[in-house]
C-alpha cells in the first residue's frame, strides 16, 4: 500500500505552477529588489526606502494615499451602515431592489466612474456649467481634479460594496435580541450600543479592510481623472516601471513593498482587533 | 469458518488509537450490530471493512480472501450512509443504476435489477424523481436499494436511521430486517442507540473505548453485561459497589459491582417475603416512561431506580413508605 | 407605537431611496449625455442615437470587444481548471492541505490593484519566451486575480454537494476516486461554479489596470479603447460606457438568474 503511486500529485502542479510563478517568485522578487541599490548594481541598501520616507514627493504620495483610503473607507462604511440598517429594518421588496441596485453599480467603477464625473463636475461638465450660469459657486468651481474630487469617487465606489459586505451581517441579529433588550428595559438606543454594534463589530472591522485596501491599490479611476498628475502611491510605483520618465525599477520595488506592508497591516490589524467568537462558529 | 474476519485490528488517526487490536469474527447470513457510544471505534470498524479508511496493523478476510489491501470498489460490498449520499443530479433510477453500469452490465439486466431493488424497498412510482423531491425516509430507502441492487457479499450500515424521525425508524427497521432475510445477505449495522440494536441484531458486538467490551445474542447482552460499561450502556442498570450492596440489604456482601435491572425490583404496599432480599424504602420520585413508571426509591440511604407497570394498583406517591424486594439471581456480578 | 413604527420605516425607507439616487445619478447623467448633442444647462439639447450608431460601425471597438472576450474567457476557462485539479487533491487524497491553497488564494488580496501586475512586468519584462511574451504575463497575472473568487466559489460548492460523502458513495459502488470527483462530483457543483465564474468575469471585464500595465496600447480592449475614445469625443466616451456597462450587467445577470435558480432547485 506504502508503494502506491502518487500520480495524483500532478493534478497540483499546474495550480502550485501558476501560484509560484505569477504569486509568490514575483513577490519575492520585488522585496528583494527593493534592497539593491539603483542603477542596477548589486548590493544591499535601505536607500530606495529612505528616499521613500525622505522624499517631499513621496511622503505626499503616502499621505495622500493613507487620507484617501481611510476617509474614503470611513464615509464609506457610515454610509453602508445607514444603508444595511434601513434595508434590516424595513426589508421586503425595497430590499432587493436595493442589492440589485448595489450589485449593478459595483460594475461601476475605474475609467468609466471618472468619466461620469468628469461629465457632471469636471472643467465643462453638466453641473459645473449649471452652477456658472446660476452663480452656485459650489458647483461652478467644484475642485474635481485634485485630491478632494478623487475622493469623492472613490467614495462612490466604497459604498455598493460596504452595503453588500455589511447587509448579511445585519441579518445575523435576530429580533428575539432587541425583543430581550426590551423586555429587560433597555430602549433601541441600548440595544445598538450594547448589543447590536458589538455583534456587528467583526464584520465592520472586515468590511473596513476590504474597503481600506481597495482603496490604497485603486489605480483606473485616479489615472483617467488625472494621469501622473496627482501623488497617490499606485500612480508613483506605476511611473517607475512605465510611462515617460526614466524608469527605476528598484525604487519602485521599494514602494511596491511599502504598499504591501500597509494592505497586510489593514488585515492583520482586523484580525488582532475582532474578537475571538466563544463557543461553535 | 467465519465470512468476515477482522485479526488483530490496530486505527490510528496521529496518536490516536482508535481501534486497539480487535479480533472479531462474522458468520454468513448474520444481522451483526457493531453497538456503542459516539468514537468508541464502531464507525472505523465499519468504514476498514468498506475500504474508505486503512488500517494501521492487523487483517481484514471477506469469504476466505485477503481484502486488507484492496480498493473499496474491488471489495464488492454495499454500503448504506447515515446521510443518505445520494446523488442529487441524478433520478432515483440512475442512482440506482451508475454502479451496475460501471460494471458494464446488459440493459435488460441493469433494468431488470433496478426494478427489483425498487419494488423491495417499496418506491415504485418515484423512479424518475431526484432526491431533493424524496422525504428523508424515501431517501434512505433509495440509498439501500443502491446498496443491494449490486448484489454484494456484505451489507455495511453506517447509523442509516439517526437522521429519521422516530416514527418513520420502526418501519425503516422493518424493511431492512425483511430484505436482508428475503436476500439471505450478511449485514453489518452501526448503531449508538440500543433499541435499535436489541430489535434488529442476531449479535451485538458492544464497542467501548477501541475495543470490543462484550459480544452475544441481543437477549444475553441485556440480560448479563460483563462490565459496568456493558451495564450502564445496555438498558439503565442499577449499578452498586458492594457497599452500597451492603447496606441496601443489610447483609454481608463480597465482591465487585453489582448490576440491577429496573424492572427486576418488586414494589409493594405490603410486606413481601417471596424475594431474596426484602427491604423497606420511600418513594422520592416518579417518572412516566412508556408504559412503565419509573420509581426513584430511597433504600436505607441507597438511592435505585425500581420500573412498575403503569397500573393504578401500582401508583404511589413520592413521600409513600413501600416495601421493596430483589432475588439474587437479579443481582448480575460484574 | 404604531405611529413610531410608521415612522421609523418611512426614515429607513427615505434613506434607500436617497443611497439608491446617489447611486445611480452618474450612471444616468453618463446615459443622458451619450444621447444628446449638447448640454450646458439643466436640460440637454439635440437628442441623437449617433454616437451609438458611430461606434456600432467602427470595426476598431468591435475588434476591441472580440479582445476582451478572448481575454477574460482564458484565464477564467484555465483557472477554474487548475483550481478543480488542485481541489481534486485537497478533497480526495489530502484535506490538510485545503489550508495552504487557502492561503495561496488569499494572497491576491494583499497585491490587489497595481500591484501584481506591476511585480510581474517587473519581473519578467526582460525574461525569454514564453514568461517575456506580453500575452503570456496577461493571462497568467489575471489568472492570479481572479483566484480568490474561483476557490471560494469552488470551495463553497463542493462543500455543499458534501463531496468527500458522494465520493465515499460511488466508490463502493465500484468507482475509482478520480471518476468519482470528475463525473459524479463536477457535474453537481458545476451550476454554482458557473455563478462564481460569471463574477470573474465581471472583474476581468472591467479591467484597466492590468491591462495597462502590462499590454500598454499594444493590446486594444474595450476598456483601452474607452480610455483612447476618452480624449476624442466626450458623447462617444459615454456611449461605450453605457455598452460596457450593459454588458457586465448582462454577465452578472445571468449569474444571478443561475444561482436563483440553483436555489430553488434545492429548495424543492
Amino acid at each position: 500500500m506504502k508503494t502506491q503511486k502518487k500520480t495524483y500529485i500532478l493534478a497540483l502542479a499546474p495550480f502550485l505552477l501558476l501560484c509560484i510563478l505569477f504569486e509568490i517568485i514575483p513577490v519575492i522578487y520585488t522585496v528583494v529588489r527593493s534592497f539593491f541599490p539603483e542603477g542596477g548594481d548589486m548590493g544591499f541598501t535601505l536607500d530606495n526606502y529612505i528616499n521613500i520616507f525622505t522624499g517631499k514627493l513621496y511622503q505626499q504620495a503616502i499621505i495622500n494615499s493613507l487620507m484617501i483610503s481611510i476617509l474614503s473607507s470611513v464615509i464609506g462604511l457610515l454610509v453602508a451602515f445607514i444603508g444595511a440598517k434601513a434595508v434590516h429594518e424595513n426589508g421586503g421588496k425595497l430590499k432587493q431592489v436595493f442589492m440589485s441596485i448595489l450589485n449593478m453599480v459595483s460594475n461601476f467603477s475605474g475609467v468609466p466612474l471618472a468619466f461620469a464625473y468628469i461629465i457632471m463636475f469636471g472643467n465643462i461638465g453638466v453641473m459645473t456649467m449649471i452652477g456658472g450660469n446660476y452663480g452656485i459657486e459650489f458647483l461652478a468651481e467644484f475642485p474635481l481634479y485634485s485630491v478632494w474630487g478623487l475622493l469623492l469617487i472613490y467614495v462612490y465606489f466604497q459604498i455598493p460594496l460596504s452595503t453588500l459586505l455589511l447587509i448579511p451581517a445585519f441579518d445575523s441579529i435576530r429580533k428575539e435580541w432587541k425583543e430581550a433588550v426590551a423586555l429587560l428595559g433597555g430602549s433601541k438606543g441600548t440595544f445598538w450600543r450594547k448589543v447590536g454594534i458589538p455583534v456587528l463589530m467583526p464584520s465592520i472591522l472586515g468590511t473596513f479592510s476590504v474597503l481600506f485596501a481597495n482603496a490604497l491599490a485603486a489605480y483606473a479611476s485616479a489615472y483617467a481623472l488625472l494621469m501622473n498628475n496627482v501623488s497617490l502611491l499606485p500612480i508613483r510605483l506605476s511611473e517607475q516601471f512605465v510611462g515617460d520618465i526614466i524608469q527605476r525599477p528598484e525604487f519602485g520595488s521599494a514602494i511596491a513593498v511599502v504598499m504591501m506592508v500597509f494592505m497586510v497591516l489593514a488585515i492583520t490589524v482586523q484580525n488582532k482587533m475582532t474578537p475571538k467568537k466563544g463557543g461553535r462558529q | 469458518m467465519a465470512y468476515i474476519e477482522f485479526k488483530n485490528i490496530d486505527k490510528f488517526y496521529g496518536d490516536n488509537h482508535v481501534l486497539k487490536g480487535i479480533n472479531l469474527e462474522i458468520n454468513k447470513g448474520d444481522f451483526v450490530t457493531l453497538l456503542g457510544p459516539s468514537g468508541c471505534g464502531k464507525s472505523t470498524l465499519l468504514r476498514c471493512l468498506a475500504g474508505l479508511e486503512q488500517i494501521s496493523g492487523g487483517q481484514i478476510l471477506l469469504d476466505g480472501e485477503d481484502i486488507t489491501n484492496k480498493d473499496p470498489k474491488d471489495r464488492n460490498i454495499g454500503m448504506v450512509f447515515q446521510q443518505y449520499s445520494l446523488f442529487p443530479n441524478m433520478t432515483v433510477e440512475e442512482n440506482l443504476s451508475f454502479g451496475l453500469k460501471l460494471q458494464k452490465l446488459d440493459t435488460s439486466e441493469i433494468n431488470r435489477r433496478v426494478k427489483d431493488a425498487i419494488d423491495m424497498v417499496e418506491l415504485k412510482g418515484k423512479e424518475k424523481e431526484y432526491p431533493a423531491n424524496l422525504s428523508g425516509g424515501q431517501q434512505q430507502r433509495v440509498a439501500l436499494a443502491r446498496g443491494i441492487v449490486m448484489q454484494p457479499k456484505v451489507l455495511l450500515l453506517d447509523e442509516p436511521l439517526s437522521a429519521i424521525d422516530a416514527k418513520l425508524r420502526k418501519s425503516l427497521q422493518t424493511s431492512i430486517r425483511r430484505i436482508h432475510k428475503n436476500l439471505g445477505l450478511t449485514s453489518v449495522f452501526v448503531t449508538h442507540d440500543q433499541d435499535e440494536a436489541m430489535v434488529m441484531s442476531d449479535v451485538i458486538h458492544l464497542f467501548h473505548d477501541g475495543k470490543i467490551e462484550q459480544s452475544g445474542r441481543p437477549v444475553e447482552v441485556y440480560t448479563k453485561p460483563v462490565t459496568p460499561f456493558a451495564a450502564g450502556f445496555i438498558g439503565s442498570y442499577n449499578i452498586l459497589d458492594a457497599a452500597a450492596m451492603k447496606r441496601m440489604t443489610n447483609r454481608d456482601w463480597q465482591g465487585g459491582q453489582v448490576a440491577i435491572r429496573p424492572e427486576t425490583f418488586f414494589l409493594s404496599k405490603d410486606q413481601i417475603t417471596t424475594e431474596d432480599y426484602c427491604m423497606e424504602g420511600t418513594i422520592t420520585d416518579s417518572v412516566p416512561r412508556g408504559n412503565v413508571l419509573r420509581y426513584s426509591v430511597n433504600v436505607n440511604d441507597v438511592e435505585v431506580y425500581a420500573d412498575v407497570l403503569f397500573r393504578s394498583a401500582s401508583i404511589y406517591d413520592i413521600g409513600d413508605k413501600i416495601h421493596i424486594g430483589i432475588s439474587d439471581r437479579n443481582c448480575v456480578r460484574l | 407605537m404604531n405611529q413610531e413604527k410608521k415612522n421609523k420605516h418611512v426614515g429607513a425607507k427615505l434613506a434607500i431611496v436617497i443611497i439608491i439616487a446617489y447611486l445611480l445619478l452618474p450612471l444616468v447623467m453618463t446615459l443622458i449625455y451619450s444621447l444628446f448633442q449638447e448640454w450646458v444647462d439643466i436640460m440637454p439639447t439635440g437628442f441623437t442615437l449617433g454616437a451609438y450608431t458611430e461606434l456600432f460601425s467602427d470595426p476598431l471597438f468591435w475588434k476591441a470587444v472580440g479582445r476582451t472576450v478572448v481575454i477574460s474567457i482564458i484565464p477564467i476557462l484555465l483557472c477554474t481548471v487548475f483550481v478543480l485539479l488542485a481541489m481534486y487533491v485537497v478533497v480526495v487524497y489530502h484535506p490538510e492541505w485545503d489550508r495552504l491553497i487557502q492561503i495561496l488564494c488569499t494572497i491576491p488580496y494583499a497585491i490587489q490593484g497595481v500591484i501584481l501586475p506591476i511585480c510581474v512586468l517587473s519581473l519578467y519584462s526582460s525574461a525569454p519566451e514564453p514568461f517575456g511574451n506580453r500575452m503570456f504575463m496577461l493571462v497568467a497575472t489575471y489568472m492570479v486575480v481572479i483566484l480568490p473568487y474561483v476557490y471560494q466559489g469552488i470551495r463553497n460548492n463542493l462543500h455543499g454537494v458534501g463531496a468527500p460523502r458522494l465520493i465515499e458513495a460511488a466508490q463502493m459502488l465500484g468507482a475509482s476516486k478520480f471518476y468519482a470527483f470528475f463525473r459524479v462530483v463536477i457535474p453537481n457543483i458545476m451550476g454554482g461554479v458557473t455563478v462564481s465564474v460569471m463574477l470573474a468575469m465581471a472583474i476581468v471585464f472591467g479591467d484597466f489596470v492590468i491591462i495597462n500595465t502590462l499590454a500598454g496600447g499594444h493590446f486594444m480592449t474595450a476598456q483601452m479603447y474607452l480610455y483612447d475614445v476618452m480624449k476624442k469625443s466626450g458623447q462617444r466616451t459615454c456611449a461605450v460606457i453605457i455598452i460596457l456597462f450593459l454588458v457586465t450587467l448582462i454577465i452578472s445577470a445571468c449569474a444571478f438568474f443561475l444561482q436563483s435558480r440553483g436555489k430553488d432547485r434545492k429548495d424543492r
